[in-house]
């Protein structure tokens, strides 16, 4: 009789656990914690845009640098053509939702990107074909917790948000640590990280401007892990954003131009 | 010599029951003569296949090559390696390797893109040998590039068809060329046939701003030459690389061999059990039939070592006897299979755990491969004698005599 009653009352106990841990995370969602997160998402999505981009790639046997141009709407639609060096200018890659094409002027040819290939790299830049199609948000596809909070009291001026993806989210990191500034939220730096929990590779933001009327970096650099002495490096030279593009912007005639 | 025409005497004294032992012998020897040649047929034949026109006998590579694979992970001295191994008569060949992308109209897929020695490379595997359609490499033709068979499929591309080969050249830039399609290759091994683009090594220096040096050589087991002979000498012309034999390479194969070795040995060791054991039979039903017969032997004066070279003699006779029978009848089979084979048909082309099977399977004749089943019958006979010559050449006279 007493084990019984024990036995029912450990259950009840156990329900409620349950029931506060399943509803935990839309109650306990740190303010905080939910605008940057919400910051991050809107940043990497922007709206449209138009803009042109200097593009270092340094690898241990090569350096070279390319200006390309981009123009975008919202995440899924993407066109960036290389405008120098010479030896590749009119070269573009288009992406529309999970497709790439790569149009390659010197054979006028267009190829679209097998899913064989999209963890190759892309422009021989050490970003992959995947990093273009790959989408996902922070607020839908992970869940995050503060590993620091900033007090600038304290000479903190840093957020740290540790965000493991969520188990059916597009995701290839095992998890992401966001470096967030105090005083506007961007994030200054991103580590990726594959399941095993080892370093993967490493976003660095600087050069916080407002351009073309939003606060942004203008500089992003990638480093991969296994690969030290080497990064991708891109710069926004300028930015429109909210443009109103054509209808024929991104299709494959375009690309060719 | 006696001994042997007292033998001969005795074994026909039971025609029937010696018909029977001799069917049996030579039927077991027959067998293991066939099966252990046509085994060995089917062996070669893999290897052939698999090593001949894909992989050779062994491949350098600069370290780490083959953990992570980059056309910058090369081996400026190639052309020594080559030169070094081809001064001691084995063949060799160096190779330029590149993955990259290959489109032809709507399709498009992954591709190992790999530079030819056109003068070298047929000496050290017999690849251009295996076309299923069209022409191999030709340094007049250096747009020509020639393809798996899987990948022709998957980009859908004929003879005479453009191709678009997509990379990053050595200096980062990207590289790109229209190429024509000029032969499709026939089932070799599974990378080959999916994703594997050939052309001529001044194409692909081109395509990729690639200057000295290679990512692989390839080269050629001379018959005579062990393996691990060979592997030695690759390594000394090739210090401080990374020397793979096809064992290494390709273990699937090197199992399968091994295994299909192990199965032919358990298979021989069963007939020759069952030999065994009719030979045993046989002789001491003759032995007991005999006792007095022995028994007046060894009373007249006979020892015990003449009754043994007797009952050794009478089944020595059989062995030769059924060795003859076995050369009589299994000489023009044996003939047959090596020259003719069996026809393969349906199966022929097919690729079986990356290995691709031949049109005809023949039987390899080789004198190991003839000798070994007649030595091992042989020693088996002399051992199952053993027990029915004891018996009868320590028979004691008078019990024998008084024997019912």
């Amino acid at each position: 009789m007493k084990t019984q009653m024990a036995v029912s009352r450990l259950l009840a106990v156990v329900t409620t656990l349950l029931l506060s841990w399943s509803t935990a995370p839309a109650q306990a969602m740190d303010p905080t914690l939910a605008e940057i997160l919400r910051i991050q998402d809107e940043s990497a999505r922007g709206s449209s845009s138009v803009g042109t981009m200097t593009m270092r790639i340094k690898t241990a046997q090569w350096e070279r640098t390319l200006t390309l141009k981009t123009w975008s709407q919202g995440t899924n639609k993407t066109l960036v053509r290389i405008e120098a060096p010479a030896k590749e200018k009119g070269t573009a890659t288009l992406k529309v939702d999970g497709d790439i094409w790569n149009y390659l002027p010197k054979v006028d040819r267009t190829i679209k990107v097998p899913g064989s290939m999209m963890s190759a790299s892309w422009m021989g830049s050490h970003f992959s074909n995947d990093d273009l199609v790959r989408e996902s948000r922070f607020t839908d596809h992970f869940t995050c917790q503060f590993l620091q909070k900033a007090d600038p009291a304290a000479g903190r001026h840093h957020h740290v948000v540790e965000c493991t993806p969520r188990p059916t989210a597009p995701v290839v990191w095992g998890k992401v640590q966001l470096r967030v500034r105090a005083e506007d939220k961007l994030a200054d730096q991103v580590t990726y990280y594959d399941e095993k929990g080892a370093l993967v590779r490493t976003m660095t933001f600087s050069g916080f401007d407002v351009v073309g009327g939003r606060k942004m970096a203008r500089r992003m650099q990638l480093t991969v892990a296994d690969r030290p002495n080497e990064l991708t490096e891109i710069h926004y030279d300028e930015i429109t954003f909210d443009v109103k593009h054509p209808e024929q912007t991104f299709t494959l005639q375009a690309l060719k131009r | 010599m006696g001994t042997f025409r007292l033998a001969w005497r005795n074994i026909w004294r039971h025609k029937r029951r010696t018909g029977i032992t001799l069917a049996a012998l030579s039927l077991a020897l027959v067998f293991t003569v066939l099966y252990g040649s046509m085994m060995e047929g089917y062996m070669v034949n893999m290897e052939q296949g698999a090593l001949d026109f894909d992989i050779g006998g062994a491949q350098v590579f600069a370290p780490g090559y083959q953990d992570k694979p980059s056309i910058h992970t090369r081996m400026a001295d190639a052309a020594d390696i080559v030169q070094r191994l081809e001064q001691q008569g084995i063949p060799a060949a160096a190779r330029l390797l590149a993955s990259g992308l290959v489109a032809s109209g709507e399709a498009s897929a992954g591709a190992q893109l790999r530079g030819i020695d056109l003068a070298r490379d047929t000496r050290v595997l017999s690849i251009n040998t295996q076309l299923k359609e069209g022409r191999w490499l030709d340094g007049a033709d250096p747009r020509g590039v020639v393809l798996g068979v899987k990948l022709a499929r998957v980009l859908g591309v004929k003879l005479g068809d453009e191709l678009v080969v997509l990379s990053q050249a050595t200096d980062g830039s990207i590289a790109n060329e229209l190429f024509t399609v000029r032969g499709v290759l026939l089932s070799v091994g599974e990378a080959t046939d999916r994703s594997g683009v050939f052309l001529t090594d001044q194409a692909f220096r081109e395509l990729m701003s690639f200057d000295g040096g290679a990512h692989q050589v390839v080269v050629k087991r001379p018959v005579e030459m062990p393996l691990p002979v060979l592997a030695q000498r690759v390594m000394a012309a090739a210090p401080a690389r990374d020397v793979q034999t096809w064992r290494q390479l390709n273990p699937i194969l090197a199992t399968m061999m091994d295994s299909v070795r192990g199965m032919m040995a358990f298979i021989f060791f069963i007939v020759n059990i069952a030999t065994a054991i009719v030979i045993l039979n046989a002789m001491l039903m003759a032995v007991f039939e005999r006792i007095k017969e022995f028994g007046i032997l060894k009373a007249l004066g006979a020892g015990a070592t003449d009754v043994l070279k007797l009952i050794y003699a009478e089944s020595l006779l059989q062995v030769v006897l059924a060795v003859g029978v076995a050369l009589v009848v299994g000489t023009p089979a044996l003939w047959y299979l090596s020259v003719y084979g069996v026809d393969m048909g349906a199966l022929a082309g097919v690729s079986a755990m990356g290995l691709a099977m031949v049109s005809n399977w023949h039987a390899v004749v080789s004198v190991p491969g003839i000798l070994t089943p007649f030595l091992i019958m042989l020693v088996v006979v002399s051992v199952a004698v053993l027990y029915p010559a004891l018996k009868a050449a320590l028979i004691q006279p008078v019990k024998a005599i008084h024997h019912t």
